[in-house]
């Protein structure tokens, strides 16, 4: 058995440390080590460092200066131990005898709470945020509690809910500080049962809250019921507050457990709690008011700033006792969201969960594509990312239903037949289906992991291309096929690999849109980046434009046989929509590389030369991916500088790239004429195109410079 | 009453003295300066591996013999390239905005460049737009963006400078 806590009264400048310190126990003993720290001290001049075998400056550089506040997590704690602190009365079991302020302070945790989680989830560990929670971390001992017992069961269920799903879905690699559990207290006996002890909880609150307003007006009251809290004035707010808290925990949860049902089975159920979970959110936010006014003392500081409703400071947290749970680098102080801020974050968590229960599992990949494109444009954080996730890719397949082959074959134009082909045992298309897979995990990922992964993945794509290619061409290098399976293998290869082609480009384009978002390019590396976007554009219209061809060819030969129509012809040589968006964008492209060209080429201050380098470098240096893959060939430095250097704003005068765009544009919107908005909006989400709308008045605003 | 205006420090440019790392004499100049203006917390350690494995890339500046600014610098082999990393660049607020850091900066990369690095890279804060600015004439690019980088959740952009090919002599 431990001892008591022991102060000792000696240490080297004299004063007494302010912590209690470490008792022996059996089998460890205490013993001075002043003397041998002076001897050290005195052993070394300023500047000299022992040089040992395994230890060097470099290692040293993880060396921590004893006592500094900014590096010793040890000397700000209050605490040695949970136990400690416990001891010493920091999570008092009830809170109060009082139970008025018993109920406000288990108030106070709970939005504590909230806000340690939403901290949590923007990028904090478990074990400085959610789990600095004393009660938390000796659940047991709350059970007198009910309230508070209830609801941190279901705190504890959900985080676990939460680390499982963002562990499985693994696009977490810079935020791995989110799925550090080690050492806490997640997994809990019973913690199933968590909802229906919260039920119990929530019911009897429910009564109480009835008794209230039935005494109110005079009618009889139940037996048997004490009311929550002492003073009835107050009753009909603190039962009001608290069921909201519960209801929002309650819906939450179903939130979690339908949404991680298999092929998207729970997503309707899971919409319906989380419009629940909005509507006690709202509640909870009214309730601000009565908590603050409840009592008469007023707490100091910013409302704003504080973590609870009531604005008073939670009893029973304290985040250093976690410290040595924590990153193996001392954790420094981080700041727990306000409650307000951690209210809008659930909202935002809630809305973006929303889009994904909404989704209808379009079993076409470029929907698919635009529909991930679009979600990502909000912003969403890790949680609702992971969520989307596994939502798309479980059991190696599509929402846990298409195989990957029978996805690319839908994708590829090929008929229906085609997708239970044996070819798709073949290594080249067993791998094409892992990066499709893969694909859809990048583009859930954060938009900066995102960019540097489609970076990297254009080699793979590359890769697999000229692997398809070989392949195809050693079966069928000599084209005298007579077999049925023959050609329809054939027919296999040449869709796909156009397939990949395009695939391959519009991976192209994503990563060098998102370098605008991500803020990479400086406005000096705007012409090369929309010129590079430019030779893009290029290809992808033209795979695409090839794709769309070859699709009707197949919708062709599966209708029924009809005499060609004269209308028939017409639709033929009409370019389809997404072509001629595409060729809108080239025009903008082109338009806006060679503005800022005749800029850069007319007026000296747009061409400022750095000391150490020049463009050449910064050019190798953003598209040095893009270049290794040969995305697209023949383009170089070089090419850029001579499609460049001639740009004159009077030569410019003759083209009519923006006007050519407005009218493409303009096109494109009649062409689905039904839903023109929406049909506009999505192609414009599937490119990315936040900027192509305003370019026409930014000629105009740039050509004024000439006067 | 009308808050003060921040202390601007008179001085003629000329009047900005340049000094290579010279010893032991300038490492508690260093750490005062980048203890007082940087936020993460470096011990003793830190600052000896740097100065002493490469004090030529180390400098300071010192305006009538008071330090008002200092660069600290490596090199080394990283994945098949020799490059130059930038680790803390510091210069006083009265100081600021006068050329001080771009100088400090300036003549460590030429003497990373002398060295034989084909590259210098060094982190900063996206919101850090007087270093952002500073390094861009210079010629580095924004390489890469850093989820996150930083404790307060503020992203970090990993900026590169690629020096070209030496000139081959005929």
């Amino acid at each position: 058995m431990a001892d008591k806590p022991v102060y000792e009264e000696a240490s080297i400048d004299g004063q007494p440390p302010k912590l209690a310190s470490i008792p022996a126990s059996d089998t460890t003993v205490w013993a001075d080590a002043s003397p041998l720290l002076q001897a050290a001290c005195a052993g070394l001049r300023d500047g000299e460092l022992i040089h040992g075998d395994n230890f060097n400056l470099f290692a040293a550089m993880s060396a921590l200066e004893i006592m500094d506040p900014k590096m010793d997590s040890g000397i700000v704690c209050t605490y040695y131990s949970i136990d400690e602190a416990i001891e010493n009365g920091a999570a008092p079991i009830p809170i109060s005898l009082d139970s008025t302020i018993d109920v406000r302070c288990t108030i106070d945790i709970m939005d504590h709470l909230l806000a340690c989680e939403a901290a949590w989830h923007k990028g904090h560990s478990l074990a400085q945020t959610v789990f600095s929670c004393i009660y938390l971390l000796r659940l047991d001992r709350t059970a007198p509690h009910a309230l508070l017992h209830s609801y941190c069961r279901i705190i504890r269920a959900t985080c676990k809910a939460v680390v499982s799903v963002v562990s499985d879905a693994r696009t977490h690699e810079e935020e791995d500080l989110f799925t550090m559990t080690y050492g806490l207290p997640l997994n809990g006996d019973g913690d199933d049962k968590c909802l229906s002890i919260l039920n119990a909880v929530e019911e009897t609150i429910s009564r109480q809250l009835r008794a209230c307003k039935a005494t109110s007006s005079k009618r009889r009251l139940p037996e048997d019921l004490e009311p929550l809290q002492s003073n009835s004035n107050l009753e009909e707010g603190f039962c009001k507050a608290l069921l909201c808290r519960l209801r929002f925990r309650k819906h939450f949860f179903h939130v979690l457990s339908c949404m991680k049902r298999p092929q998207g089975r729970g997503l309707e159920s899971a919409r319906k709690h989380i419009a629940s979970c909005l509507t006690e959110l709202e509640s909870i936010l009214e309730s601000a008011d009565f908590l603050r006014s409840c009592f008469d003392e007023s707490c100091e500081g910013d409302i704003d700033d504080k973590t609870t409703a009531s604005g008073f400071e939670p009893i029973g947290f304290d985040a250093m006792l976690n410290s040595r749970l924590s990153a193996p680098t001392p954790p420094r102080a981080i700041k727990i969201l306000s409650w307000k801020k951690a209210v809008e974050y659930f909202v935002k968590l809630l809305h973006d969960l929303d889009v994904i229960c909404s989704y209808s599992l379009d079993p076409h990949l470029e929907s698919l594509l635009r529909f991930v494109v679009q979600f990502q444009k909000s912003q969403p954080d890790l949680v609702a990312r992971s969520h989307l996730q596994l939502l798309l890719v479980q059991d190696g397949k599509l929402y846990g239903r298409d195989p990957f082959f029978a996805v690319i074959n839908k994708a590829a134009a090929l008929p229906e037949a085609t997708k239970n082909h044996d070819i798709q045992k073949n290594e080249s298309f067993l791998q094409l289906g892992m990066l499709v897979m893969n694909l859809l995990k990048i583009l859930c990922t954060n938009a900066a992991w995102q960019r540097r992964k489609l970076g990297k993945f254009l080699q793979d794509w590359r890769v697999i291309y000229v692997q398809l290619e070989l392949a195809f061409r050693n079966e069928y290098g000599e084209v005298s096929s007579s077999s049925n399976d023959e050609n329809t293998c054939m027919k296999i290869f040449q869709h796909i690999l156009l397939w990949v082609e395009e695939q391959t480009y519009w991976i192209a384009f994503r990563f060098l849109i998102l370098g605008f978002e991500l803020e990479l390019y400086s406005t000096g590396e705007y012409c090369m980046v929309y010129w590079y976007l430019y030779a893009v554009l290029i290809k992808l219209t033209e795979k695409t434009h090839l794709m769309m061809a070859v699709s009707h060819d197949t919708a062709k030969r599966k209708g029924k046989k009809k005499k060609d129509s004269s209308k028939d012809l017409a639709r033929e040589s009409r370019i389809p929509p997404a072509v001629l968006f595409l060729q809108c964008y080239i025009c903008l492209a082109e338009g806006l590389t060679m503005m800022l060209a005749a800029l850069r080429n007319e007026i000296p201050v747009f061409h400022s030369p750095s000391p150490f380098n020049t463009e050449h470098e910064k050019f190798v240096q953003h598209f040095e991916l893009l270049q290794r893959a040969c995305i697209p060939d023949h383009v170089s430095y070089p090419s850029y500088k001579e499609s460049t250097t001639h740009a004159r704003f009077s030569t410019l005068a003759m083209y009519n790239y923006f006007k050519d765009a407005q009218r493409i544009a303009k096109e494109v919107k009649s062409s689905f004429s039904n839903d023109p908005e929406r049909a506009f909006s999505t192609l414009f989400s599937r490119l990315g195109g936040r900027w192509g709308r305003n370019v026409p008045f930014g000629w105009i605003h740039f050509s004024s410079y000439l006067k | 009453m009308e808050a003060k205006p921040e202390e601007k420090a008179e001085f003629e440019e000329a009047e900005i003295e340049y000094v290579s790392y010279g010893g032991e004499h300038h490492l508690p100049l260093i750490m005062n300066l980048v203890d007082q203006e940087l936020s993460e917390p470096y011990s003793i350690f830190t600052y000896r591996y740097f100065v002493y494995l490469w004090p030529q890339l180390s400098f300071l500046a010192f305006h009538k013999g008071k330090c008002v600014g200092t660069v600290v610098c490596k090199m080394g082999e990283h994945r098949n390239t020799f490059r130059g990393y930038i680790a803390m660049l510091v210069v006083i607020k009265p100081y600021r905005g006068r050329g001080i850091a771009t100088e400090l900066v300036t003549r460590s990369i030429r003497m990373m460049m002398e060295s034989g690095c084909e590259e210098v890279t060094l982190e900063a804060e996206v919101t850090n737009k007087g270093a952002l600015a500073l390094y861009g004439r210079l010629g580095f690019i924004r390489a890469k963006r850093l989820f996150h980088y930083y404790l307060n959740g503020v992203d970090a952009f990993r900026l590169k400078l690629l020096f070209p090919p030496p000139r081959q002599v005929l």
